[in-house]
């Protein structure tokens, strides 16, 4: 059994990464919450400080790690600690920050060796609320770093959506040919999953 | 808690703080930040960066603390980085409100109890200061 199935979720203070693991782990999630005192970055009472850890089974009996970073720029030594050996990582990214753009760029050059080799998907939430940027300023903004990365709108609050952002990760992976869970095994694993709902 | 911690309590922190340096000769350095992981008062010796650290104490008391309760050995009461050229030493200040907490810095040479000892001194001093403030500031409003 392979135990190193690892998908990390990171993206900016705020952008639900927490909520996102909660709304998929089939354990009660592990968290490190403390208060919030920064309530000017973002205005919640809870913020992850060192990690989230959740897990899925996979048909054939595999454990999906899934793991969480904390959002703030001073916790950038967590992102790569928790990043490492990961299949796949989710950026979540907030269109309601100032610079969400800037927020893309950051997390794309901190994961730079996932995203080039295409194990990465990013999920913008809050678009139907603050529309910009959009998909094609997001899109101009992969094509100048030259990276080929799907991004779609997700409400990581919905189970449907963050198993829909897997999903596409997972295809993704698959076709740049990584070390991933054979195609079949993940096809019955999303359909075990949209039943349940 | 308010966004900005106010000057005269990080004034009174840095004076523990620089107590706690120039009293324990085998203590590098001392910080207190936020348990979120903001910078409220230090003395470093070495070339750590004040700010890293303060993220990094944040991070190291809710990780011990999730990993207290994880494997059931109940509430951590400190977390140690014991390196090659000096030790680390982290805690909760143990006020009534869980707002700080705080890491002591020491040299090799140091002894790990006189760093606990003295740490968890300076820590029941900070959280003795904030809360007598905390009271205050609850009257007032």
């Amino acid at each position: 059994m392979n135990s190193a199935l690892k998908l990390v979720f990171a993206g900016s203070m705020g952008a639900g990464k927490t909520t996102a693991i909660r709304a998929i782990s089939e354990i009660e999630p592990i968290s490190t919450e403390v208060g919030n005192s920064d309530r000017s970055e973002f205005d919640k009472d809870e913020t992850t400080v060192a990690m989230d850890y959740g897990e899925l089974t996979l048909p054939s009996g595999e454990k999906l790690g899934l793991y969480g970073t904390p959002g703030q720029l001073r916790f950038d030594f967590m992102w790569q600690i928790v990043a490492t050996g990961a299949l796949g990582i989710v950026v979540l990214i907030d269109n309601s920050r100032p610079d969400p753009l800037a927020d893309l760029v950051r997390y794309l050059s901190v994961f730079q060796s996932h995203a080039q080799s295409g194990a990465v998907v990013v999920a913008i939430g809050r678009m139907d609320t603050h529309p910009t940027p959009n998909f094609l300023d997001y899109s101009q903004r992969l094509e100048e770093l030259q990276l080929i990365i799907p991004i779609m709108p997700a409400d990581v609050r919905s189970r449907a959506d963050v198993i829909e952002v897997l999903e596409v990760l997972f295809h993704q992976i698959e076709a740049t040919d990584h070390q991933g869970p054979d195609s079949d095994d993940w096809t019955s694993f999303i359909h075990t999953l949209s039943r349940q709902q | 808690m308010t966004r900005a911690i106010p000057e005269e309590l990080k004034a009174n922190f840095q004076l523990l703080v620089g107590a706690l340096h120039a009293r324990v000769q085998s203590v590098m350095g001392c910080v207190i930040s936020t348990v979120d992981g903001r910078l409220v008062s230090s003395v470093v010796d070495n070339e750590a960066d004040p700010h890293r650290l303060s993220a990094m104490a944040g991070s190291m008391v809710a990780l011990g603390e999730t990993i207290g309760r994880e494997v059931k050995i109940g509430r951590s009461q400190s977390v140690v980085v014991s390196a090659l050229n000096g030790l680390l030493l982290l805690q909760r200040v143990p006020s009534k409100r869980d707002l700080l907490v705080i890491g002591t810095l020491a040299r090799t040479n140091a002894n790990l109890g006189i760093i606990l000892y003295e740490t968890r001194n300076t820590a029941t001093a900070v959280a003795a200061v904030l809360d007598e403030w905390l009271d205050k500031f609850t009257t007032a409003t």
